[in-house]
This record gives C-alpha cells, structure tokens and sequence, in this order.
C-alpha cells in the first residue's frame, strides 16, 4: 500500500474568501492554521498600500549574519530597534528559535518578523507530525518564501536568514519580502550589513574552530554597530550544530568598544601649579 | 546648563551623514574667549564657517572696544548674523554660554534663523533635544557646585544620546568659573 505524502499542512490557501466576523481574522474550519487575512476594500487598493507603506517607516535598521562553516552555522544580530531617529529599544530578540534546530533572523518590521516566523515554526511542526520526519531547511525557508511572495508589494518588510542543521548538514537561505529567496554560504542583512562584510569577508575561512567563529561573528556586528546608526545594543551570537541551536553569547556593545580598544591614559598636558604665594 | 557662578557647555563627539558614522571626535563647542562658548548643531559645515565667523568678529571687536564682547551682546550678534541669512539659512542651532557682568553666568539658545531664546537654568539643542529637554528637567538643581554639575551635566546628556541613532559616541563638557575652565571627555557608549 502505496502511502501518499501528506502535503495539506503546506498548502497556502489566500483565496478563500473570508467572512469578516469583526476581527479582522477568520481561521476556517478546512485549514485551521492557515488565517486568512482582510484585505480592505478601498476604490485605489495601491494608492492605500503605498501609503500605508509610508506610514509604517519600515528601514531595515539593524545589522545581522550568518554564515556556514565546518561545524555549523553561527548566527549574529545586533538588538536595537529605531523609529526613524529615536532608539525604541535596545535589548529586541532578533534571533528567532523557530524549533530546537532552526533559527531564523529578524530585519524590517518587527511585527511582521514576528509573525511570520512564528507562522513558518507551525507549518514546520505540522509538517514534521504529518511526515514523521523534519522538514528540511530548504523546505522551511521554501514554505516562508512562498508566503511572502504571495503578500508582496503590500508593504511588508521582511529581510530573513533560516538557518539551521538538517539531514543534508548546515543550510542558510536569505528570504526577503520581495520574494527572494537565495541559498549561500554567508549573508549580511540590514542597514548595517556593509560595514558587518567589510570584517566578515576578510576574517572568513571555512576551517575554523567554534570559538573563532563566534568572535568573527561578534566583531562583525561591534563593527557594524560602530559605523551604522541604526544598529547597536547587544551583540547576540547563536551556533546551530548537528544537535541544534545554543545561544554563545550575548555582549554589550557599549562594553566591547572598551574591550577591544581600551582607554589609553594620555600624558598629562599642563600640570596645575601652586600659584606663587605672596611673601608677607 | 547653569550652576552657581559657572556653567556647563556639553555637546556629543558624532559627526555622520544620516546613519553612516564618519567620525567620533568632533568638536562642537567652541571657544569664543575664556568666558564665553558656542555649541553648535546640526550641519558641521555651517557649525565649522559660523564659528569662523563669528571668531572673526570678535576680534574685531576686541580690537576697536579694547575688551571681551559681553555675552549678551555675543548673543544679539549671533542673532543677528543668522537673520542675515533669513532667506537661505546656516543650518545650525547655537547654544551660548557666558559668564557676564560680576560672573553671573547666561544661556541662551536660538533658532537657525536667530530667534533667542534665554533662560535661567538650561537649554538645549540637536537632534535628542526632546530627550534632552526631559533629561535636563528632571535632573537640574538650581546652584549647582561645578563638580556636582558636571555630573549632572554628563549623565543627562549621556542619557539623552543613548536614546537616539544619531547622536553619542562620546561626550565633550566643559565647566567653566570664573577662575578656570575643565574640558573633560565623557566615556559613552559607542553604537
């Protein structure tokens, strides 16, 4: 008896049409993880997305990579979150676990990174109980594409790495809101990712040891820090090996500046002298 | 910022073309003589050719009056050199600090086009002024000791940077008396 592989849990079904019971949302009975979205009914549908687009301000401030070598895969981001000048936080997760094995990386609009990922950690999980095996890092990162694909042009803002250890060994994709999905070696994502390559490139070697990695990863993002406005923070560096994920470090920018250039003390310039007291 | 017969002039050490950094040790507050200073924000090129300017002025002025220019009087020049220029404006909001008559310090701050602003205890300018508005507020004290100044002085503009993208990588303060001026660099957080 021939068993048909159980593809249902990776349908996308964006064309069922959605009654709107008042939330916005409507999760329907045939798909219950699949939420249909509203879209609104407006007479210029791309006028509106234009300026909704404007109105969210999504920039891409942030800095993260990733990069494929012989015992994994390390991941590194920074933490700062920017509202055009003003730092809305420095301490934002933008290493996301989506399972145990695979981690994904936050750029662009925090809720829809958010979302989606957590979106894509579902999918991953029914695929995993319909197959009875894990869905692969291709597959993962095909599944989000296919989505993001289907929603562009309508102002998400999404610039993701899925990296993680499946049965092939390591695997590393950038997915981006445009629909672009790319498999390689080593990425940079973000406004500070030009500044996070310039050390990246020039420190890389593909025999390297778990801490070396680490380090390249973590001065990577301090140099990017250092030269972007948008990114800063914390410097997060993640390994994902052939048992999973585990979290390496997590650094203070502002203390790793001190660290790899500390304060030289300067010669004193003018000594202060009494002034010559007055005989009586 | 005012303390008790001296001030606190401090700016951050940024200068960056939007969100790329160029360099981390530039000045922004400027001398004008040993009781009076101007910080400037925002373009650098038109911080840099107005304090040009305005130091050439002085000197002039020292020349003819045979004196320093008061800083009232400093303020009234600013204010007018910028009017100047009201239809193509230097892109620069000063911050001015004095020790005037009997050592009583003064502040005043204006507009890029020289719209004066005093006031008794603190002003501020850039691109983290409403941080810096809220910093300053909660922590000032009215006479304030140099040193207790300089900490206060330091740690609202600390702060304040550390709330914005384009500003910080340091801090520059000078406390200046009557007798003497300290110039000190302030350890920030550098990203």
């Amino acid at each position: 008896m021939a068993m048909k592989v159980d593809m249902s849990a990776l349908e996308t079904n964006f064309s069922i049409p959605c009654l709107d019971d008042g939330d916005g949302m409507h999760f329907s009975a045939d798909s219950p993880d699949v939420p249909s979205m509203v879209l609104p009914t407006c007479a210029d549908f791309d006028g509106f997305q234009a300026a909704t687009k404007d109105m969210v301000k999504n920039k891409r401030g942030t800095t993260t990579l990733a990069f494929i070598f012989d015992k994994g895969v390390i991941v590194a981001a920074d933490s700062r979150a920017s509202m055009g000048g003003y730092i809305s936080s420095q301490t934002v997760r933008k290493i996301i676990e989506i399972n145990p094995y695979m981690l994904g990386t936050m750029a662009g609009g925090a809720a829809d990174c958010q979302f989606w990922h957590r979106n894509l950690g579902n999918k991953c999980r029914l695929h995993e109980l319909s197959n009875k095996r894990r869905i692969s890092i291709a597959g993962a990162s095909k599944l989000l594409a296919n989505i993001l694909y289907s929603y562009r042009g309508m102002g998400l803002s999404i610039g993701t790495m899925i990296a993680g250890f499946d049965e092939k060994g390591p695997g590393l994709y950038y997915v981006d809101s445009e629909g672009a999905r790319l498999v390689g070696n080593r990425f940079s994502v973000g406004s500070g990712s030009l500044y996070a390559y310039g050390i990246l490139d020039e420190g890389y070697r593909f025999n390297m040891s778990v801490e070396e990695a680490a380090e390249l990863a973590r001065r990577a993002i301090y140099g990017a820090t250092f030269r972007d406005a948008a990114s800063g923070g914390c410097v997060s560096v993640y390994h994902v090996g052939p048992d999973g994920w585990k979290k390496l470090s997590g650094d203070d920018v502002g203390e790793l500046h001190y660290h790899y250039y500390p304060v030289q003390k300067t010669s004193v310039e003018q000594e202060m002298t009494d002034a010559p007291s007055t005989s009586a | 910022m005012v303390g008790k017969n001296c001030f606190a002039i401090a700016s951050d050490r940024r200068l960056g073309v939007q969100l790329q950094t160029i360099a981390t040790d530039f000045q922004r507050v400027f001398k004008i003589h040993d009781k009076l200073y101007i910080g400037l924000s925002g373009l650098a090129t038109d911080a840099q050719t107005l304090y040009q300017r305005l130091v050439f002025r002085h000197k002039l002025y020292q020349l003819r009056e045979e004196r320093d220019m008061k800083p009232e009087t400093f303020a009234s020049l600013v204010s007018a050199m910028l009017y100047e220029r009201r239809f193509g404006p230097y892109f620069c909001q000063p911050v001015i600090a004095g020790l005037g008559e009997n050592d009583e310090p003064f502040i005043c701050t204006m507009d890029c086009i020289g719209a004066k602003e005093l006031a008794k205890d603190f002003v501020v300018s850039g691109t983290s002024s409403e941080s810096l508005y809220g910093a300053c507020e909660s922590m000032y004290k009215p006479n304030m000791e140099p040193e207790e100044l300089f900490e206060t002085v330091s740690q609202a503009l600390m702060a304040s940077v550390d709330r914005d993208c384009l500003a910080g990588w340091g801090g520059h303060v000078f406390i200046v008396t009557p007798t003497e001026v300290q110039e000190r660099v302030v350890k920030g957080r550098m990203d």
